[in-house]
């Protein structure tokens, strides 16, 4: 099966959003390769912005330029991107409503040995704080083409969309039509839910083969953070009674968090166990292969926890 | 340390980065090269700092806010002494704290960077500390030249001059090249000098490769006066590695092993 890296997935969307006469302007600091617009570039030098090594300018620069009708958009390494401009994403973007799509890359620990500076566990806990962005985690390139597409041609207001770099296949089927707020659902069964942010539901699916049929697990990909339809997931979880979150994020703010809230306010009373980023921790300084060993994130610590939760 | 051996020192260094990143298979070859020779002076010739001497609150203090350039820096503490060299050799493995971004873990690493435009500030915070207490240490720190582009450095120099921290030293690795272009491609920083200038700053120009010019210009500075001090040093990314200078992917692509020998080669010539 082909793989693709999100990031390119974008680039060809909005080279083709262009053309459909779509305004954008892609923002971009210092690094073209990080965002992985060459092509784009390519296509439409004018279209392209650098403001250099300045998250905070970037950030507002693109509020303002969506003031002048542009659609802009915001791509680099999550961490610079969204936390240096945290109060311009906070001010100018969010609480202006302002129309611009935040493109967060090498989100998780993708970054590998380039190490905690450069990783980002926190961003849909960040993201979160602010009002009117809708939080989406694309589970693959069929959804992040689809994703992107939504942000600029439908959905007016801010988006922000989390890109784990790695390369994917498609997971979804070729019909697939992604719905805002929808979570996805991968596989089908009775034994116990498994609700992974993003492309963590790859290491999912992987586990699944391992478990071979010992398990049958409802399996969702938790794209849509905000907006989000609880209900197909609340209704695995009463019916299996139990749920397991699996995220290259921190449990602390996540997809943990947020299907912890979900089944409290619910009152499900289901058991739930969490994988990510337990809080309180760092990431390692390692390889992304590493760190996902490391935090039980990969396809064996997966089988490993849902193995538990059966006998448990 | 006589500019002469200092240079000693910085060939010494150059081979030590090179093998580190060949062997770890990964760094930042011409950041780490282009700030060699500001290093060597600076670690062998200027800070007031010994591996006997790493807990003492009189020390200088050394920031390396381009944290990217931390194979400079850890073969320059291991060439000092300060840092085993033996832990070199287990760089980026599970094994040992060096990592691509220093942390202070390191022996000799007094705060962690990588994330650029932060170190200016926190060399605000360790001079104004050394004045409050009347105590006369120094604060050191090298800050990429693309990394000026930060506003958060612009926010620091005005504080420095507004506290008048004579004891705070800023120099810029001036290569000229950002992560994928030239800085005059990306986003303009000129006229740093006068920039400083007119931030309040005593501003000099400097060969930053010339162990001489840079002793020559830490050795007049007032480090009691009143005005804190800039230094630009214009220096080469990859410098001392011909196939290395000036070419921008160099700034994180790592050598196969045959340029890493004729690397080595040219730095025994
Ligand atoms: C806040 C932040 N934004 C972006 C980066 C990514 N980055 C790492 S090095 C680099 C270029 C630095 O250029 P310069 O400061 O001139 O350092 P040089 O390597 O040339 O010495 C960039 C953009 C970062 N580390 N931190
Ligand atoms: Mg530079």
């Amino acid at each position: 099966m082909s793989k693709a890296c999100l990031r390119e997935i974008q680039a060809q969307t909005y080279i083709e959003l262009v053309r459909q006469g779509y305004e954008i302007m892609y923002l971009v600091s210092d690094s073209v390769s990080t965002s992985r617009i060459k092509l784009f570039q390519q296509a439409y030098p004018e279209r392209v912005v650098n403001l250099g090594i300045a998250e905070m300018n970037l950030m507002g620069v693109a509020a303002g330029l969506a003031n002048g009708g542009f659609i802009p958009i915001t791509g680099n390494a999550t961490p610079f991107l969204i936390s240096r401009s945290n109060e311009q994403l906070k001010i100018d973007i969010s609480y202006s409503n302002s129309n611009v799509k935040v493109n967060g890359m090498h989100a998780g620990f993708s970054y590998g040995t380039d190490g905690v500076t450069h990783h980002e566990v926190n961003d849909i806990s960040i993201m979160r704080g602010f009002p009117n962005f809708e939080i989406y985690a694309p589970c693959d390139p069929r959804e992040c083409a689809q994703i992107t597409t939504y942000a600029i041609t439908e959905r007016v207001g801010p988006v922000y969309i989390s890109l784990n770099s790695g390369l994917f296949p498609n997971l979804t089927a070729s019909d697939h039509k992604f719905i805002p707020g929808e979570p996805t659902q991968l596989a089908v069964g009775n034994d116990i839910t498994i609700i992974a942010l993003g492309t963590a539901v790859h290491d999912v699916l992987e586990a699944q083969q391992l478990l071979g049929g010992r398990c049958q697990a409802d399996i969702f990909a938790f794209t849509s953070v905000r907006p989000l339809n609880a209900a197909p997931l609340l209704e695995s979880i009463r019916r299996t009674g139990r749920v397991l979150t699996v995220e290259q994020h921190s449990t602390h703010g996540g997809a943990g968090s947020l299907v912890a809230e979900l089944m409290a306010e619910n009152g499900t009373g289901s058991k739930l166990r969490r994988r990510g980023i337990p809080e309180g921790s760092f990431t390692k300084n390692w390889s992304a292969p590493d760190n996902k060993r490391y935090f039980q994130l990969d396809a064996v610590g997966i089988e490993t926890a849902v193995m538990h939760m059966l006998v448990d | 340390m006589e500019p002469d051996l200092i240079k000693m020192k910085s060939k010494e260094i150059r081979k030590l980065i090179l093998s580190t990143i060949v062997k770890a298979k990964g760094g930042h070859a011409g950041a780490s090269l282009s700030e060699v020779d500001i290093l060597a002076t600076l670690y062998f010739h200027v800070l007031r700092i010994s591996a006997e001497t790493l807990q003492d609150p009189l020390r200088d203090r050394f920031i390396l806010s381009k944290g990217h350039g931390s194979e400079g820096l850890y073969c320059t503490l291991a060439a000092k002494g300060i840092l085993p060299k033996s832990e070199l050799d287990r760089y980026l493995t599970h094994a040992c704290d060096l990592s691509i971004h220093p942390t202070n873990h390191v022996p000799g690493v007094e705060i962690c960077t990588g994330a650029l435009g932060h170190g200016f500030s926190i060399a605000v915070g360790i001079a104004l500390s050394a004045k409050k207490k009347n105590q006369s240490y120094r604060a050191f720190v090298l800050t990429g030249d693309g990394e000026l582009e930060e506003g958060s450095n612009w926010e620091a120099a005005m504080s420095a001059a507004h506290f008048k921290l004579g004891n705070l030293t800023v120099i810029v690795d001036n290569n000229q090249l950002q992560l994928i272009d030239f800085i005059s491609h990306t986003m303009e920083i000129e006229p740093l000098f006068d920039k400083f200038v007119s931030f309040g700053f005593d501003v000099h120009v400097v060969d930053g490769h010339s162990p001489q010019d840079l002793c020559r210009v830490f050795d007049n500075l007032d480090y009691e006066g009143d005005k804190p001090h800039a230094i630009i040093a214009r220096t080469i990314k990859g410098k001392g590695i011909s196939f290395m200078e000036n070419v921008p992917e160099w700034h994180h692509r790592i050598p196969t092993e045959v340029e890493g020998e004729a690397a080595f080669r040219e730095l025994e010539a």
